[in-house]
């Protein structure tokens, strides 16, 4: 019994479901912030440090705050988030993405041990140099497209967002 | 066991360090603010004023705890908590000296010596935001909020500069560990400059002490909280103790952002020229590279002193403007300059 994984893991499941059921919106983000933190504890216990600290920076630290900024833009403290999607076919369609989306990951899960199995990891294993020198050999390809995907999302961005340039 | 109750024995002691500089740093920023603008400051509670602190402890502890009527009480709470506990956090990377040699066992003065310190430190430094936000959207009040968006955007563009300057620290000193990025700065540097980063990072350093000042919502960046526009921004509703923990977390986060200047450009606990180890004894180098740390701490505190009561606030869009245009693209030119001469040195 891994209390470290438990813990975790009930943390963030249970935040997860506090903040798709909080009718106030802050403290749904909040929610969402336990969830994104108990994940990075999780992967620290799987010898990710790199993954935790960037799970914290890049969604806690970033992407949370943009969305705790709409938000503060957006609405009152005393406004509440009303349900305004409660009719069958949203519900029926939420069901079948979440059922398949439990299937993918159970998928994934046996696929994962079938890899895996029960080997040693290596001494450096998760390490930042480790994971950049892997970045910059390997995938260094991957990595090049993926940084000009994120340039064309940002140029995309500045054009929806200035009508005239 | 025993590595346990050592490692317990530094938590506490710097905890407890941490607190008495921030209590005797409210005292510091009242007589500074005083001797600046020419007045004699509180000088009445103790020699110099020094039980000033006490007194406003006690003041704060016994006033009554109001929660207004339609703030949300449980965030209201959490607040403070929130926005102070980010700024202790950082010390379990910040080494507070080199290290020091009890009973044939080698001590080193630091919580824990990772080899992502440096990352941890940016992942807390993004956590700070939420305490305020969390306030002054509980507060309920439209300064409240508006403070808290501003601090909410300022944190975040403030964010990147200082990341950008110490990616380039790291890439001078090839390490994530705060305590190899200390050790390293020892000896000379081009035959007569103390081996600081400051003499290697210029320009880093100047973009990251702006970027903490703005992280910290200091003078001239205070726009969260600024008095003269929305009332007391974030904290407007606060009182009591829980306004005092949002001011004593100030400090605390003043403290480590000196401490993060002092370990990344200015030597640690290293003296120019000088090599304590040489001629101390063992235990009487710990204590003197852990007193010279926080000498060099000390200054940057007072700096941060003398630069709130001698500047003036800048425009909101000021403040949003230096960010994204000016310390962004310094902080990926310096990034760049740096990643040119490692090359073309090495």
């Amino acid at each position: 019994m891994d209390i470290y994984f438990w813990f975790f893991a009930l943390v963030a499941v249970a935040s997860g479901i506090f903040m798709v059921t909080a009718r106030e919106p802050l403290p749904g983000a909040l929610g969402l912030l336990t969830t994104f933190i108990s994940l990075a504890s999780l992967y620290l216990h799987l010898h990710a440090p790199l993954v935790a600290i960037f799970q914290i920076t890049i969604y806690a630290g970033a992407i949370l705050v943009l969305v705790v900024f709409v938000i503060m833009l957006l609405m009152t403290p005393d406004e509440e988030l009303s349900v305004k999607q409660y009719n069958l076919s949203y519900k029926s369609m939420g069901a079948i993405a979440g059922v398949a989306m439990i299937a993918l990951l159970l998928v994934g899960v046996r696929g994962i041990a079938c890899i895996v199995g029960e080997k040693a990891l290596p001494s450096d294993f998760g390490q930042p140099g480790l994971i950049g020198k892997l970045l910059y050999s390997d995938f260094l390809l991957h990595f090049e497209v993926v940084s000009v995907l994120l340039l064309v999302a940002l140029v995309g961005a500045i054009y929806i967002s200035k009508r005239n340039l | 066991m025993n590595d346990l109750i050592i490692a317990l024995i530094k938590v506490v002691f710097i905890w407890v360090w941490v607190l008495l500089i921030a209590v005797v740093m409210t005292w510091v920023e009242r007589r500074g603010a005083a001797m600046i603008q020419d007045r004699p400051g509180p000088n009445r509670a103790g020699p110099f004023g020094l039980l000033q602190p006490l007194a406003d402890g006690i003041k704060l502890f016994t006033k009554e705890d109001i929660i207004p009527a339609k703030a949300k009480k449980l965030l209201f709470i959490l607040g403070p908590i929130l926005f102070s506990l980010p700024a202790f956090s950082a010390y379990a990377v910040v080494p507070f000296g080199d290290k020091i040699v009890l009973g044939g066992k080698e001590i080193i003065l630091q919580v824990a010596d990772v080899n992502i310190g440096f990352l941890y430190i940016v992942a807390l430094g993004s956590m700070a935001v939420y305490g305020i936000v969390v306030g002054g959207w509980a507060s309920n009040n439209k300064y409240s909020i508006l403070g808290g968006l501003r601090a909410t955007a300022q944190l975040i563009s403030y964010e990147v500069p200082w990341g950008l300057a110490l990616l380039a620290i790291v890439l001078v000193y090839g390490t994530f560990s705060l305590r190899e990025i200390a050790l390293a700065q020892q000896g000379t540097f081009l035959g007569i400059l103390p081996n600081w980063g400051v003499f290697k990072q210029p320009l880093g350093f100047i973009l990251f002490i702006v970027a903490a000042y703005a992280e910290a919502n200091r003078v001239p960046f205070d726009l969260p909280e600024a008095e003269s526009e929305i009332v007391s921004g974030y904290h407007t509703e606060y009182g009591s103790m829980r306004l005092g923990v949002y001011l004593f977390g100030e400090y605390v986060n003043l403290c480590t952002l000196s401490a993060l200047i002092v370990t990344f450009f200015f030597g640690a606990w290293h003296l120019p020229y000088i090599n304590m180890a040489s001629f101390l004894g063992p235990i009487s180098y710990g204590i003197a590279s852990f007193l010279v740390f926080f000498l060099k701490v000390s200054f940057f505190l007072w700096l941060f002193v003398w630069v709130r009561w001698t500047v003036p606030r800048f425009r909101y869009d000021q403040v949003m403007g230096l960010g994204w245009k000016a310390l962004i693209p310094l902080g990926l030119l310096n990034l760049f300059l740096t990643a040119l001469a490692i090359q073309l040195t090495a």
